[in-house]
Formats: structure tokens, C-alpha cells, sequence
């Protein structure tokens, strides 16, 4: 490792394109050497550490309905891509009915990114540790994406691939995330490990959901993600069905837990070693799910 | 018990009087050094530096980056062959012939914009032969170590230094008192112990900047955030082979220094450039990331303990062997060791102590002084075995810290007698705030909590003949002007120095300005910002100053009223006579004097007083022994203690409530005492929990604030408490002794005793992050 004593931020050119039509078809025609950004607080940051130099930023705020927040008693909240997270926080709807999502936006970094920072750009940037992406994920989120084709609909679920890498092609804007309306009577939380309380990434993150159903046999449905364990957000499918076909007890939410911890394979970093990592999904994922349960209890 | 002086304290001392800076520093109005404007001439300087820990310099070609159009200047080693140093002058500007740690300078660029100095570092190609680096300094001491200072045995150094030419020890300090090899088999409890402290960073919010500028005489003027404006003529001037009136140190407001803009650092570096584009500006602003690793970062120590009490918990023995870590070059770091060495009984009197202290070179960061100078270090480890001695003698820690710890009259390891000190009180005032020997339930099921209590002393670590000095003098107004050469580095000492010359004086704390920023042109001489000595050592000055003007002017008035100077004072800026009850405002009359009767003449002047201060008392130690009459000025002692809580699923440390008491021998601002002791728990906590420069092969892996953690607001215990005690120093203003570093010196080993009363467990050293305490709890079984 050499340490870069200046980092300085690369010169390059901002595009801010009119119409979302016109961004698509800048980024495709520059697929390699543009890139879109939202809030920048992770672009350039990233570019001043030397490990991006786009020619292009193609600034994609402001495009149509990428400012926009409201939410549809009968389909559920549209979170625009340049709706910052301290917005998100402050916004009744987005209390009354994913509170989970508030608290995730909560635990980023600072106030003053926050106001920079958005949810959007929070998923696009595809780190594992990405705290606001469990919550979009345990809610099934589904990714509004412009492309030289015009609109198009994804599921979260499927759009990581590794870290910084998703399924987006040359040409797309994510314009929003969709969240459906919440499952009826559901709690959540987020549970982020840090170094120490304020501002740090993640060590490890455990986004918990959790909602009567009646056709499982335990009669709750669970959800469960993981940040900072894996390449990718992690959803541990074990843990989750196990919990579906189990009775709810602290002996089966132990039990739930260990398989999360299994399913994850974190690695060795500055912040923390894999062997505590792998711990630590076992125990805040008992600590989440426990405390969901109380809650739904 | 020595007799307590009791003496009127005036007004406005004892008084928490609002920051005279606060005004200014709130609006953002406050000027730092890299606020200032030098308008077109400006050259900005870039440092090239080695990426090897170790290697010799074989070429350094700068044809192609001195090419480079906008390029002014670049310089390198073969431009400054003189050393540069505070206590052993071991360091080059540029480095010659040898790199000695990740971020060692190698050259220097100065151009027209901070881009074109980026891109001549690029075509600067520097040939190097990669030597084996020193990466512990026990290994460094060793006979098998390479040397990293062949020509340790030249260097210029201190008298009070000794290092060891033909090793990596540039210095050895040694205590031998009483016999402690007889002892052992007197006492009934032994602890020993090995702890290691690793490299911390200072962190201040601003990094450190320097702007230089040479005239065509050769003079030159130098701006920078700078503890130590004095210090910096002289060595600079040294180094530079000029005389000392020909620079000329202008130093602003500095945004946090804690020890590491003392002394000398990378200030160098843009004069020596600044000397090839003679009446250019060169300013040098550190990044973050320069901060991190090649300003001066806090020495590493491995330390060994082993203490031993008799049955009644008597401490009888020590015996100690501190192997620092001083990095790269020790220049400064030499005198951490010479301190560790003669406090190294900790804050008790023990009849038999032997220590061996050695200052090692490593290639890591160059070791410097920080907040607390080789004392949390030596006080984490030692604090921990008092604990542990007490403990298997089967004694309350509390009750074996009251027996053993320093009261009045001790005889300290030095073979000297402790001064009055309230120690004994710190202790009781923190064991009774924490709740000693009450056990309160943890806060939920998954958690275990715990109590921890730690003891310690600091002197003053400087020269013997550390001096300062100070004027006033007063405008038509009757406002008080005060001439300081101390630095306000956020501590406060610009109020305390008004407060100081207001109640000396005899005017209202409102009418005092300070004389800023500190010049050495016109401020007056002050050897250096650090040691926590401000207070004492420059209030001592100012006081004089003072009371200098006071005189004059009591001898003037007293003259024209035909009184004598002894029947007058002045009160709030009016000269009044308690024999004729005449009095008269100082306004005018510090400027014009006082006209005789009838027109015939004037008498008085404007009023200029003047004050200094020098420890004259301060004896050698016998180097084969450290004893001696009078090592040290005095030691400020106190106490800290925590309540915490260690949740047993992560291992995260919740701080519930810190608890700090320190013997000030004076409050003169009570409530920026309170300050110091909050923000030195905070800072001690955050190196406890939190802090550490993480190295492999030299290199800093952490060198920015994503990695290098340091506690927030957040992390702060909402319960913190601060207890003054005041047992007043013979030789202080109204008996006032230091503050700002001793409260971050006890606060690791209080974390690390609580920590270990709530799950059993202690750890080689800090910091105990939830992971590191996690993972001990899964080994020892304590969780699964």
C-alpha cells in the first residue's frame, strides 16, 4: 500500500442533461467515460481517492420525477433519486409508514451529508455496506430505471452483483425506488455496528422486518439483510425460511440467526476482522429479530 | 504538613470569566494561519517523500520536474546540509544520504499553483536501496538491530541526554534508588506485568501550515500554526546558519496543537524553499493524509512493570524498563523518555525503584511530544499493576492507592520531597462522585458493568532554564494591553493571562486585550507552548509585568498627592488613597503623566511594565542514578474514575459516567479548568477506546478519518463530572499550577481497571475496541 499524499479530485467535465431521454442516450453514447451522479457524496470521494476518473459526471438531479416523494395509500412510496436522506427522515409519510427506512437514513454518516447524500445514489453505489439498501430490500423494493429504451421496472433483489457492480446497462438513470405498500401490522430495525457511535461505515449492519402471516407456519414472516458481510447486500434466505417454518422462540430466533451468520462471507479490513464480523451477524441478527418479535408479539 | 499560604485572592481571579476569544472565534471573525492573504507573489510547495521505511537515497533526479513551466524551485538534501533539532539535533531538513520512515522528505517543489508542484513531484525519480526497516522498538534496542543513526555518537545534543552511539538508542535514563533486587523476597504480593501503547495521532481540527518568505537580505518571516514561535527562530535559525534576529515567527490563533506543533516540523521545509525564490511567499499546507503520518504522531511504548508491596499493601519495590518507540528521528521525543524515567514510580512513594527508559529509533512516524508527554503511556500500564497488587494482597484499590500514593513530604523516586499536594483529596473526591464500593446492576441482561479508578502525576518536561516573559502597557483609556509570547491554542491562556494582569493591575477583566498574534518581532520571549507550563511559568511574568506597572504608576500618583506609593491602590481602574481618600482613573495619566501645579512642568510618562519569569532552582540528576536535589518545577497530581458498561454481544464500551479531580493548586478560571478536565477525558477516552495508527511495514494503513477513529459527541458520557482541588504551588500566581495535559494522563488505565472489574479480562494495550474485547470475551469463555 502507498498512501496518496494530495488527493486531489481529477479534472472532468459536468453535463447536466435536460431531459432524462438526453441522459440515457449521453450515457450510453459515453458508456465508460460518463457517469451519473446524485448527491456526489460517494463520487467524489471516490474520485479524489484516485479509484474513479469519469470524463464525464452527468448530473441527474433534477430530471423528471427525480425530486419527487409521495407516497399512495394504494401502491406505496416513490422515493425519487435526488430526494436527499434528510428529507427522507423528515418525511411524515415515509414515519407513518416505513419508519424502518428513517432510522436507516439516520444512522448515515452526518447531518450535513445527509443533506447531500440520497438513498438512490445509496444503492447505486453498491457497497455491501450501504445502510439505507436493507431496508429498500427487506421492503422489496423495485428500482424505476431509464434507459435508451425508454422506462423500465427491477427488482432490487436481483441488482447486485459485486461490490460497485449491479445489472444497470450503458444509458441507465435510476429514477426512483418504489416501495410497496409496508406488509400490514410489520416492524423493523436497524441494528449498525460501528467503531464507535457516530458517522462510521459499517462493520456490520442487520436490517430486520418482520409481520404476522398467516399462511406460514409460524404465522410471522421475517426479513432479514445484511451490510458489510458479503460482496453484495446480503439477504440470508436460510435464516428467513427457517423462520417461517418454525414456531417463533428465542431458541428458534438463536437458531435463525447462526444460519445467517453462515450464509455470510465477510472478509478482513481495517475495520474489522471476518471472524468477528461473522459473530456479529449472529448476534445482532438475534438482537433485530428478537426485538421485532416483541414488538409483533 | 507545610504551611498553607493564605493570602487575598483579587478579583478576577477564581472567577469564570468569559473567553476573551470567544467573540471572535464564534463569528468565524478569528484569523488562522491559512486564512492569511499573500496575494500574486504566492508559491505553493509540494514535499516529495520516500514510500520506504528504510532505504538509501542512491540519486534523486530533478531535471524533468525543474522543466516544468511554472516550477520555481526545488530543493533537496544536497541544499541543506545543517541538523535541525530541540533536544538532540538529529534530523536534516531534506533527507541526504537516507530515508528513514514512509513520508521521510526527500524534495521540495515550489510553484506558481499546488498542480504544477503535484505534477513536479510525478517527474521527480529518486533511485533508493531499500534497507531492512526497525518496526518495534525492543527489537530496535537490540545488538541485532540495523542502525538507523550510524552518527548518533555526532549529534549536537542536550546535556541532559544520553544517547547510546553504535545502537538505536538515542537515549537511556536511568533510575537506581534504594535496592530493589534485596526487596523482592521482602514482599508479599509481586505483580509483573508487559503492556504495549501503540502510535497515536494529535488530530487538531486544523493541520499544519506554514508560509515562508525571504527578502533579499536574507531575512526571513515565517507564518504558521505554531505552539512554539521562539523555539522555531532559534532552531530554524540554527539550521539555516543565520542569526536569530534574522527570523522572524508571526503565529495566529492555532486550531488545536496538543504537542504537535511544538518544536519544529515540516515549518522547515517551506523556509528551506522559500531561501531559492527569494521574496515569493512558500506556503506548505498539510492534507489530512500528510497529517496522519508525517506530522509528529505520539511515541509507541512497550513497557515492563513489576511492583511489589508488603502485607499491609506497603509498596516496596519497582522495578521498570520502558522501551519507546520514538520513530524516525527522537529529536524531541529523547525528553519523553527522561520524563517517563523520573516520574516512573507513578504517583506513590516506593523506597526501592530501579528503571531503565530508552528512547529507540524505529522507522516508523517520527515520535513527538502530545498532550500528556510519555504519561498516559506509562500510566496505562503502571496504573493497571497497582490494581492487580492490590487486588491479590487483598486490598480495596481505593484504600491501597490512599496508603501508598504521594502526600506532602514524600520522598519521590527522584530522592527529592514531594511539594503540598492534594492528592490524597483527588482521590477521595473521585472514589466518592463514582460511588466506590457500591455495585449497581447493569442496565440490561446482556450487559456487565464496572468501576475503575486511576491515579497519576506529571511535571513539566522542559530545560531547567525554560523562561518567559511579558509587558503591558495601557492606552488613553485606561485599557490594559498584554505583550505575551504564549500561544492560545484553544486552552484558554490568552483569558488566563487577562484575568492574570487584570487582578495584578488593579482593572476590570473587561478593559484587558491580549497582544495578538504572537510576533517574536514584538511579543515577548516565551520559550515555548507545551508542558502545561503557561500558567504558572508565563502568569508568573505577567503578574510581574504588572505589578511592574503598577509601581510606576502608584509612584507617579503618590508624588504628585504627596502620599506615599503604600497608602494608594488600584481598584477597577481608579488610583485611590486609602490615607486622603483622593482618587483619580488611570485614563490619561498611563500616557501624559499628571501635570505639576501651576503649569510647571509634568511629571510620569507612558507606562510600560515589564515582567519575566525562569526556574532558577532546577538541579541536574546524577546520570548513573536520576537522583538529585530538585529534578522537576512541581508535579500536578489527580485522579480519574468511570463507570461503564461492556455489552457482552459486541463488546462495545458504554462510558456511563467519568469522574475527574486534580490538584490545580489554583483554579484562576474555574470553569475552563472544569473544560480541560472534560476535553482531557474525552481525549484520553477516545485513545482508550478508539485510537490507533494502524502500521504494516511501516506504512500508516489508516491515514485518514474513515479509518482513524476518534470519538464524537455521540460517544461522550452524558455524566461528566470535575472536582477542583487547590492546594497552591509556592512559586505560581495565587499558587496556580497546570491543568491542560494531566487530564487525559489517568483516563486509560481507568477505562482499562473498569473494564476489568466488569468481565475480568485486561489487555496488553489500548485501544479496547468492542472487536478487540469480543473476541478476548469468546476466548476466555466469558460469552460463546
Amino acid at each position: 500500500m502507498t498512501i496518496n499524499t494530495h488527493p486531489a479530485l481529477p479534472e472532468f467535465e459536468y453535463f447536466r442533461p435536460e431531459t432524462l431521454v438526453e441522459a440515457s442516450e449521453f450515457l450510453a453514447r459515453y458508456h465508460g467515460e460518463a457517469r451519473p451522479f446524485l448527491g456526489g457524496t460517494d463520487v467524489f470521494v471516490r474520485m479524489r481517492d484516485g479509484f474513479l476518473a469519469p470524463k464525464f459526471l452527468v448530473d441527474v438531479k433534477n430530471l423528471d420525477g427525480t425530486n419527487d416523494l409521495y407516497f399512495e395509500p394504494q401502491a406505496g412510496l416513490t422515493l425519487g433519486a435526488a430526494v436527499n436522506m434528510n428529507r427522507v427522515i423528515a418525511s411524515p409519510e415515509v414515519q407513518a409508514h416505513y419508519p424502518l427506512l428513517a432510522e436507516a437514513c439516520r444512522s448515515v454518516a452526518s447531518y450535513q451529508l445527509r443533506t447531500r447524500a440520497t438513498v438512490v445514489g445509496n444503492i447505486c453505489n453498491a457497497s455491501p455496506a450501504g445502510d439505507t439498501i436493507g431496508a429498500c430490500l427487506t421492503f422489496d423494493g423495485v428500482l424505476n430505471i431509464h434507459g435508451v429504451s425508454g422506462p423500465r421496472q427491477e427488482p432490487l433483489a436481483a441488482f447486485f452483483l459485486g461490490p460497485g457492480k449491479t445489472t444497470l446497462k450503458p444509458g441507465d438513470v435510476v429514477t426512483a425506488i418504489h416501495l410497496p405498500l409496508p406488509p400490514e401490522g410489520c416492524a423493523g430495525t436497524y441494528l449498525k455496528l460501528g467503531r464507535n457511535k457516530l458517522s462510521d461505515l459499517s462493520i456490520v449492519g442487520v436490517t430486520a422486518l418482520g409481520y404476522p402471516d398467516p399462511s406460514r407456519p409460524s404465522g410471522y414472516r421475517f426479513r432479514l439483510a445484511l451490510a458489510s458481510v458479503a460482496p453484495v447486500p446480503l439477504v440470508p434466505a436460510q435464516a428467513e425460511t427457517y423462520l417461517a417454518n418454525d414456531t417463533i422462540t428465542p431458541e428458534s430466533i438463536r437458531e435463525a440467526a447462526r444460519l445467517a451468520a453462515e450464509d455470510c462471507s465477510p472478509i478482513d479490513d481495517v475495520r474489522g476482522s471476518a471472524r468477528y464480523r461473522k459473530q456479529m451477524v449472529r448476534n445482532l441478527s438475534a438482537r433485530a429479530l428478537t426485538e421485532v418479535w416483541e414488538r409483533l408479539k | 504538613m507545610a504551611k498553607v499560604v493564605t493570602q487575598n485572592i483579587p478579583s478576577p481571579i477564581g472567577e469564570s470569566k468569559p473567553r476573551i476569544d470567544a467573540r471572535e472565534k464564534v463569528t468565524g471573525a478569528a484569523i488562522y494561519a491559512d486564512d492569511l492573504q499573500f496575494g500574486n507573489a504566492l508559491l505553493h510547495a509540494r514535499i516529495k517523500r520516500s514510500p520506504y521505511p528504510h532505504a538509501f537515497i542512491k540519486k534523486i533526479d530533478i531535471t524533468k520536474a525543474r522543466a516544468l513551466p511554472g516550477v520555481k524551485a526545488i530543493v533537496t538534501g544536497q541544499d541543506f546540509p545543517g541538523y535541525i533539532g530541540l533536544y538532540l539535533q538529529d534530523r536534516y531538513i531534506f533527507c541526504r544520504d537516507r530515508v528513514r520512515y514512509v513520508g521521510d522528505p526527500v524534495a521540495g517543489v515550489a510553484a506558481i499553483s499546488a498542480e504544477i508542484a503535484e505534477k513536479a513531484l510525478s517527474l521527480i525519480q529518486v533511485e533508493y536501496e531499500v534497507l531492512e526497516p526497525v518496526l518495534d522498538p525492543e527489537f530496535g534496542a537490540s545488538p541485532e538491530a540495523p542502525l538507523i543513526h550510524p552518527d548518533l555518537g555526532q549529534y549536537v545534543v542536550a546535556n541532559f541526554i544520553f544517547p547510546q552511539p553504535g545502537t538505536n538508542i538515542s537515549n537511556y535514563f536511568k533510575i537506581r534508588k534504594g535496592d530493589v533486587t534485596g526487596t523482592w523476597k521482602k514482599c508479599a504480593a509481586i505483580v509483573e506485568r508487559k503492556y504495549r501503547i501503540p502510535h497515536i495521532q494529535h488530530v487538531p481540527i486544523e493541520p499544519h501550515v506554514a508560509i515562508a518568505r525571504v527578502d533579499e537580505t536574507g531575512e526571513i518571516t515565517l507564518w504558521g500554526s505554531s505552539q512554539s514561535p521562539f523555539a522555531q527562530r532559534n532552531l530554524i535559525a540554527q539550521s539555516m546558519g543565520i542569526s536569530q534576529s534574522d527570523m522572524r515567527v508571526i503565529a495566529p490563533f492555532v486550531g488545536g496543537g496538543f504537542g504537535s506543533k511544538a518544536g519544529v516540523s515540516m515549518e522547515s521545509l517551506a523556509v528551506a524553499i522559500a531561501t531559492k525564490v527569494k521574496g515569493h511567499p512558500v506556503k506548505l499546507l498539510l492534507t489530512r493524509e500528510e497529517e496522519f503520518f508525517t506530522a509528529f504522531v505520539r511515541q509507541e511504548l512497550v513497557a515492563y512493570f513489576k511492583m511489589g508491596c508488603d502485607e499491609n499493601g506497603k509498596l516496596l519495590a519497582m522495578e521498570n524498563k520502558f522501551y519507546w518507540g520514538g520513530g524516525a528521528y527522537t529529536e524531541y521525543g529523547v525528553n519523553v523518555t527522561r520524563a517517563s524515567g523520573y516520574s516512573s514510580s507513578g504517583p506513590y512513594e516506593v523506597p526501592n525503584v530501579k528503571t531503565d527508559s530508552y528512547c529507540v529509533y524505529t522507522n516508523h512516524p517520527v515520535g513527538g511530544p502530545m498532550r500528556g508527554f510519555g504519561m498516559p503511556e506509562m500510566h496505562a500500564g503502571l496504573e493497571q499493576c497497582i490494581d492487580e497488587l492490590a487486588l491479590q494482597i487483598g486490598m480495596d484499590v481505593v484504600e491501597f492507592r490512599k496508603l501508598n500514593c504521594l502526600k506532602t513530604g514524600s520522598i519521590l523516586v527522584t530522592g527529592s520531597k514531594m511539594h503540598p499536594t492534594g492528592l490524597l483529596q483527588c482521590v477521595e473526591k473521585a472514589a466518592a462522585a463514582i460511588g466506590w464500593g457500591k455495585k449497581a446492576p447493569p442496565s440490561a441482561p446482556n450487559k456487565r458493568r464496572g468501576k475503575g479508578i486511576a491515579l497519576m502525576w506529571k511535571a513539566p518536561a522542559m530545560p531547567p532554564n525554560a523562561g518567559s516573559s511579558a509587558w503591558v502597557e495601557l492606552a488613553e483609556d485606561g485599557t490594559l494591553n498584554v505583550g505575551v509570547g504564549g500561544q492560545e491554542l484553544g486552552q484558554g491562556v490568552f483569558t488566563v493571562a487577562a484575568q492574570m494582569a487584570a487582578a495584578a493591575l488593579g482593572v476590570p477583566y473587561e478593559s484587558v486585550r491580549v497582544a495578538t498574534p504572537v510576533d517574536t518581532r514584538y511579543s515577548p520571549y516565551e520559550w515555548q507552548t507545551v508542558a502545561s507550563r503557561l500558567t504558572w511559568s508565563m502568569g508568573n511574568a505577567i503578574v510581574s509585568a504588572a505589578k511592574d506597572a503598577r509601581r510606576q504608576i502608584l509612584e507617579m500618583v503618590a508624588e504628585a498627592w504627596g502620599e506615599t506609593p503604600e497608602d494608594l491602590d488600584i481598584v477597577n481602574g481608579v488610583v485611590v488613597s486609602f490615607k486622603s481618600e483622593k482618587e483619580i482613573s488611570l485614563k490619561n495619566l498611563v500616557i501624559y503623566g499628571l501635570p505639576k501645579p501651576d503649569d510647571q512642568g509634568w511629571r510620569g510618562g507612558p507606562v510600560i511594565g515589564r515582567g519575566n519569569f525562569m526556574p532558577t532552582y532546577v538541579t541536574g540528576l546524577d546520570p548513573k542514578t536520576g537522583q538529585g536535589e530538585r529534578a522537576v518545577v512541581h508535579y500536578t497530581t489527580g485522579a480519574q474514575a468511570v463507570e461503564l458498561e461492556v455489552d457482552l454481544e459486541t463488546g462495545c464500551i458504554e462510558i456511563i459516567k467519568g469522574v475527574s479531580a486534580f490538584d490545580v493548586g489554583k483554579a484562576i478560571n474555574p470553569e475552563m479548568v472544569k473544560a480541560q478536565m472534560e476535553g482531557g477525558f474525552v481525549q484520553g477516552m477516545s485513545s482508550a477506546l478508539f485510537e490507533r495508527l494502524q502500521l504494516k511495514d511501516g506504512v500508516v494503513q489508516n491515514p485518514s478519518f474513515v479509518d482513524y477513529r476518534i470519538a464524537t459527541s455521540a460517544d461522550i458520557p452524558m455524566d461528566l463530572q470535575a472536582f477542583i482541588v487547590e492546594m497552591p504551588q509556592d512559586d505560581g500566581p495565587w499558587g496556580a499550577r497546570g491543568i491542560g495535559e494531566h487530564s487525559m494522563v489517568p483516563t486509560i488505565p481507568a477505562i482499562a481497571n473498569a473494564i476489568c472489574d466488569a468481565i475480568g479480562l485486561r489487555f496488553e494495550g489500548p485501544p479496547f475496541t468492542a472487536e478487540k474485547v469480543y473476541l478476548a470475551m469468546l476466548d476466555a469463555g466469558i460469552v460463546k
